[in-house]
This record gives C-alpha cells, sequence and structure tokens, in this order.
C-alpha cells in the first residue's frame, strides 16, 4: 500500500503498479485533479483509493488497512503524521521514502535546504517510521548528486524519477530479504528543518555572499516563484540568476549596472546578475524590469 | 580474517566460468601475497534469478560478515542489490561483460563495475569499419545477443561516424535454428557492406562455421568486440577468411610481465587463461585496495568510494583505473585481426592498442538510448 501526498509519487506509484506490488492507494490532502486522476487509475487497476483530505479522516485509516491487509505500506510525501494507533497495525511495516538524507535534513522540506545550504549530494532516504516524524531506524541512504545548476523543480523531477527505482528496490529487498538491515539515527547528526518562512527565503545583501544568494534562488524556483529579496525599495522575487565574477565599490544590495541582465553588488566583491525576476506587476526579464523603472536613465544620471 | 565472497554464475557453453572466477580471485590473491584472505562463494545460477542473487548476497553479508562481494552480473541485478549494500554498508563489486548499456550510469559510492567493455569494444569496432572505407553496414546477431544493448551501441558507432545499417539479420539460439543464410541475399542487395557481428561462446563457432561455408573464399568483412574476439572460444572455432578484426579486451599475446604472470599463474592451476579469470584475477587488486580503504577510512563509505576513483593498477591487459562518473573500470582496448592457425582453427593477432578508450567511453555515456531497453537479467553469456 502507498500512502502518498501528490504528484511527486506518480513515477513510483506507475512502477509498483506496473510491478504488480500496490494493493492500495491513499492520498492526503492534494489537489482534486490530481486525487481525480489518482482515483480513476486506482479504479482503472483495480487498486483500493482513498482520500485523506485533512488530519480527522486519518482515523479512517485503521480500518481501511485492515480490510486490506498490506504486507507493507511506504509513505511518499505523506502529509500527515501516522499515530500510534495506525503504526501498531504491525512492527516495521511502514515505511518512509524521505527526499533528503536522514538524520541530517530531516523535516518537510530537505530538497530545499540541501540546496539552500549548497550540498552536492543529496539523498532518497528510506526509513522504518515510529510516532515521530523522519525518526525512525534507517534502512538506507541512497545518495543522487546534485548538479550545479538544480533549481528547487529541477530536483524534486529528477528524485521523483529516481524514488521509482528505489521504491521497487525495497519493495524487491522486502520480497526477497530474510531481515531488513537498519540501524537507529544518530542523534548528534540530526537536524529537524522547519517548513520555511519568508524569513528562510529572504536574501540578505548584507550577510549573504555571491553564493549563498544564487542557492537561495535556485532553491526557490518554483515553487516560492524565486527568493524573496528588496530591490530600489520594492519587494521582488528573484527567480533566475547567476554569479558574474567581477569585483565593484558598491554597498551589497545595489544596482552595479544593466546589461541583458540586473547586475546586484554583493558582500564578497561579486556580483549577481538578474536574468528573470518577479514584481506585484507580474514575472518579466530584466530588460523589462529596468524599461519599466526607467532604470538605464537613473544609473546613467 | 579477512573474508571475501564471490557470487559465481554458471553457463552452458563457458561450462568452466565459476572456477574460472573462482581461481582468478584465490590466484590473484595469493600473487600478491594474501593467501590468508578467506574467499566464500555462493552460487547464483545464471545470475537472472532476482531471489536466489538476493538471498545469496544477502547470506554473504548477514552471514558470513565478508569485507566485500564480488559478483559476475549484469546492471540490472546489481541494481536489485544496491539497497542492500547501501543498508549493511559494504562494497560491491561488480564483474561486468560489458554487453549492456544501462538505461542510467551508476553513481552509488556502494557499487563499483569492473568491466569487459563488450559494449564500448562493440563501438569502437564499428567505428574501424569506417576507417576500413565501409560506408554501409549489416547488424548481425543471435536471439540471445541481440538481447543486450551492445546491438545499440555497436550500430550508433557505425551511424555517428557516417555509416549506415543497411540491414540487420537475427538468427535463433538453437543449433537448428541458426543460419547466416539471410546474409546471402543482403550482401547481393548490400554490396561492399561489413558485417557488424555480436555473438558469444558456442555462437561463435556456429558463426563462423557458417560464414565459411556460406562466403568460402570470399573474405567478407566482420567486425567483433570483445566476447566475439575472447581466444579460448577462438582456438576451437573454425577459420572463416582473413577479413576479420575487431576490438579485444585481452589476448595471451599482450607482452608484458603482469600477463606473463597471470598466463603462468593459472596455467600452472590447471586451468586455461581467459576472459573470466583474467576480471577476477584483477578483481583481486580492487578488492584488497577496497580492504585498505575500510580500514584506513574506519568504513565510511564515501571516502571508500573516493579512494577507488583515485585507484590505478597494473594488470594483465595494461593499466586500469575507474571513471569517476560512473565508478566504471577503464581499461586498455586492442585492436587485433583474426588469423589462421595450422589445425585451420583461429587465434589472435594484436595490431595495436585502441586511442583515446577514455574519450570513446565518456561518448559512450552520453548516449540517449532512445527507448532501446534489455529485458535479460541474467549475467552475459550465462544460459
Amino acid at each position: 500500500m502507498i500512502l502518498c501526498g501528490g504528484k511527486f509519487a506518480f513515477p513510483s506509484l506507475q512502477l509498483l503498479a506496473y510491478e504488480k506490488f500496490i494493493c492500495g492507494i491513499g492520498i492526503g490532502k492534494g489537489s482534486n485533479m490530481i486525487i481525480d486522476a489518482l482515483e480513476r487509475e486506482s479504479e482503472d487497476s483495480n487498486i483500493s483509493f482513498r482520500s485523506f483530505p485533512n488530519k480527522k479522516n486519518i482515523s479512517e485509516m485503521r480500518p481501511w488497512i485492515d480490510t486490506i491487509q498490506p504486507d507493507y505500506i511506504f509513505c511518499i510525501s505523506f502529509p500527515f503524521l501516522l499515530p500510534e494507533t495506525i503504526l501498531s497495525y504491525g512492527h516495521e511495516k511502514f515505511i518512509n521514502f524521505h527526499p533528503g538524507p536522514l538524520p541530517r535534513y530531516r523535516g518537510v522540506m530537505p530538497i530545499f535546504e540541501v540546496l539552500k545550504n549548497q550540498e552536492t549530494e543529496t539523498a532518497i532516504c528510506a526509513h522504518f517510521m515510529n510516532s515521530k516524524f523522519d525518526e525512525g531506524n534507517i534502512i538506507f541512504n541512497d545518495p543522487i548528486t546534485i548538479q550545479k545548476e538544480d533549481t528547487y523543480g529541477k530536483l524534486t523531477v529528477r528524485l521523483s524519477d529516481r524514488l521509482a527505482q528505489v521504491t521497487l528496490n525495497m519493495a524487491n529487498m522486502l520480497q526477497f530479504a530474510n531481515r531488513i538491515p537498519n540501524q537507529p539515527q544518530d542523534k548528534n547528526l540530526a537536524y529537524y528543518y522547519e517548513k520555511p518562512e519568508l524569513s528562510d527565503t529572504y536574501i540578505n545583501w548584507k550577510r549573504m555572499t555571491a553564493g549563498e544568494i544564487i542557492a537561495l534562488i535556485n532553491a526557490c524556483n518554483p515553487w516560492n516563484t524565486g527568493a524573496d529579496a528588496t530591490l530600489l525599495g520594492e519587494q521582488v522575487k528573484i527567480i533566475i540568476a547567476s554569479i558574474l565574477d567581477e569585483p565593484h565599490n558598491n554597498q551589497p544590495g545595489t544596482i552595479v549596472s544593466i546589461t541583458d541582465t540586473i547586475n546586484i553588488a554583493c558582500e564578497d566583491n561579486k556580483q549577481i546578475a538578474i536574468t528573470i525576476l518577479s514584481t506585484d506587476e507580474g514575472i518579466m526579464t530584466a530588460n523589462q524590469f529596468s524599461s519599466s523603472k526607467n532604470l538605464a536613465l537613473k544609473i546613467n544620471y | 580474517m579477512q573474508t571475501i565472497g564471490i557470487l559465481l554464475a554458471r553457463s552452458t557453453y563457458y561450462q568452466s566460468i565459476s572456477f574460472d572466477l573462482y581461481e582468478g580471485l584465490r590466484s590473484g590473491l595469493k600473487h600478491l601475497g594474501k593467501n590468508e584472505i578467506r574467499i566464500v562463494t555462493e552460487n547464483i545460477g545464471f545470475g537472472a534469478d532476482k531471489q536466489q542473487c538476493y538471498r545469496s548476497a544477502e547470506k554473504l553479508l548477514l552471514d558470513e560478515n565478508v569485507s566485500v562481494v564480488i559478483a559476475y552480473i549484469g546492471h540490472r541485478m546489481a541494481q536489485l542489490l544496491r539497497p542492500l549494500f547501501l543498508a549493511a554498508n559494504k562494497m560491491l563489486i561488480v564483474l561486468d561483460a560489458g554487453a549492456n548499456v544501462p538505461q542510467e550510469w551508476p553513481t552509488c559510492p556502494n557499487i563499483f563495475y569492473h568491466s569487459l567493455h563488450n559494449s564500448l569494444g562493440a563501438s569502437i569496432a564499428a567505428k574501424q569499419a569506417i576507417n576500413d572505407g565501409y560506408t554501409s553496414a549489416g547488424m548481425v546477431t543471435g536471439y540471445y545477443d541481440g538481447g543486450y544493448l551492445h546491438t545499440y551501441s555497436i550500430s550508433k558507432g557505425f551511424e555517428e561516424n557516417g555509416g549506415k545499417i543497411s540491414f540487420n539479420h537475427a538468427t535463433g539460439y538453437k543449433t537448428e535454428d541458426f543460419t547466416v543464410a539471410p546474409l546471402k541475399e543482403h550482401l547481393e542487395n548490400f554490396p561492399n557492406s561489413a558485417l557488424l557481428s555480436l555473438f558469444s561462446g558456442d555462437f561463435v563457432h556456429w558463426y563462423f562455421k557458417g560464414i565459411k561455408n556460406s562466403f568460402e573464399g570470399q573474405n567478407i568483412p566482420v567486425y567483433l568486440p570483445p566476447f566475439g574476439l575472447d581466444e579460448m572460444m577462438l582456438a576451437d572455432a573454425e577459420y572463416p577468411g582473413n577479413n576479420i578484426k575487431g576490438i579485444a579486451a585481452w589476448s595471451k599475446k599482450i607482452e608484458s610481465n603482469e600477463n606473463k604472470t597471470f598466463i603462468e599463474i593459472i596455467n600452472a592451476a590447471g586451468r586455461t587463461p581467459n576472459l573470466f579469470s583474467l576480471l577476477s584475477w584483477e578483481s583481486a587488486f580492487i578488492a584488497l585496495k577496497v580492504i585498505e580503504l575500510i580500514d584506513q577510512s574506519k568504513n565510511n563509505m564515501t571516502q571508500i568510494a573516493s579512494g577507488l576513483q583515485s585507484f590505478t593498477f597494473k594488470s594483465p591487459r595494461g593499466t586500469i583505473y575507474f571513471d569517476s562518473k560512473t565508478n566504471t573500470s577503464i581499461s586498455p582496448l586492442y585492436h587485433v585481426s583474426v588469423i589462421s592457425t595450422t589445425e585451420g582453427k583461429c587465434e589472435l593477432q594484436l595490431e595495436n592498442m585502441t586511442n583515446d578508450v577514455q574519450e570513446h567511453f565518456d561518448n559512450l555515456i552520453t548516449h540517449d538510448l532512445n527507448n532501446s531497453s534489455s529485458a535479460w537479467y541474467n549475467s552475459y553469456t550465462c544460459i
């Protein structure tokens, strides 16, 4: 049985269904469009389906599980914590696939955190579940390289595709293994990241290096429509930018020059070149932004 | 005492494969002065039964507590074992025929591929045909060999260098179904075509016999990758004509101290040196390096992988190192021709070492497979 949170799980659902491993699919929250699509596919494949739109409905899960009697329950970005009443269905029956390396990246958005922290590698962690988020015994961390140009979106898609093979491997492992090797998480290495707030997605020109700013911008694209910033006193979101390795004599956060990009001074004597950003007027290119603000004129005079 | 585990496959036409794999490892360790290391073996049949492979690997890891596992398996089976090795924090050294091109090149720190590079050799052999002046070719294979994606690399190697695959012929895998007869018509329709050929084991015998019987004296151009040019099989194959060449992974004619030592030791053990004993002989060097790195890094798999990525050693076929993008070994390849023995059988004539193997490999791993896939799970030649 698979408990999921939406389309991130789709490649895994398709592969596991194709390999005839799935007897039930449950979705937590999720848009109506995704719920409808999943329900339809489940019906066509003769797989039991349940939607759990909110925490209250979780109480309906245990009778459903008892009816279906799955050998194991896989969780893929399922948004709700499973209470002991459900986990008591069976010891080591619930396996979560966390899209970040554990125990270092506990929390709801590890993909954002690994990108923001400029990690070069992340992982999909398969772990047995207990009644706390991301704290059960680790079975394995399956590593995935982070590419330099990865955004939150690109990395999410790659993880989602890779997850399909990881879940299939896990299913095969459960099918063939006499015992599943696993180990408790090292508490000294553990860190729980709360859901990002504005302070986490906001570019602090005075304190952040160009590299840190680009990492944050990529980590916010597309889920936050870019990294939050103040530019010319206006609240904007920077969606696409790159490092411009050119020194400057300006205060961090000021516009140094405008070419096809808006080039902003950073505190480490580098600049970032903004290509696309979002303002109250909409998503626009650097050129469109500078035209709308008469920036070239202001810079020249 | 350190223990190394090895998963041994069996084959109908390479009947000695498991003995060769075992002896290569045992002799390699002995040659390196490590007699005290214990070798534990597990049988995995043809390498196609997922449960058998998994349980055998599990037994070596969890019951025998081996330091490292060596296995003659394909990429797909290695993928199945990946979580087990990740969970156990142990290293798997895959002895890889290189016949398949994986859908996704591996990057797992727990799995390193030591390869004979059949697909890469196939691609370079195809390029050799272009360099020899052929712009048209037919791909010739059998039901079994055609199930691996060296078919893709040999075709792609020919086409991306300006050639055209004018026809394909895939024959059956039973004696009574095996035929090269359709090649006559193909070669009439497309004269001056090279035959890019993919066969292994007994099929090489049947193919050469078919070529000899159907095209006696015509010396039609045949290009082969490493497994088609395995000297042990060629020794019993009828010589079909003097225009047969390709890329070999190894030859007993390679002149080096390392090769001389390898051949002498394997012969002294009562076995004929071949691709399999070579591969596992070399795996002894890699396994010992892994054991050394386990000790140095206190079992930190990322550091062990990093140590292997910068590891180089001299083998009977030349200097070997690992490509860090794919954790796959890169070894020299050789341009060879097939010549006749006095008994009318085949042997290799070494022409020269292939240039730019790394460059060819880098090219191979960038190929988009265009939805081509292989359904064969078993270890190559293990049927």
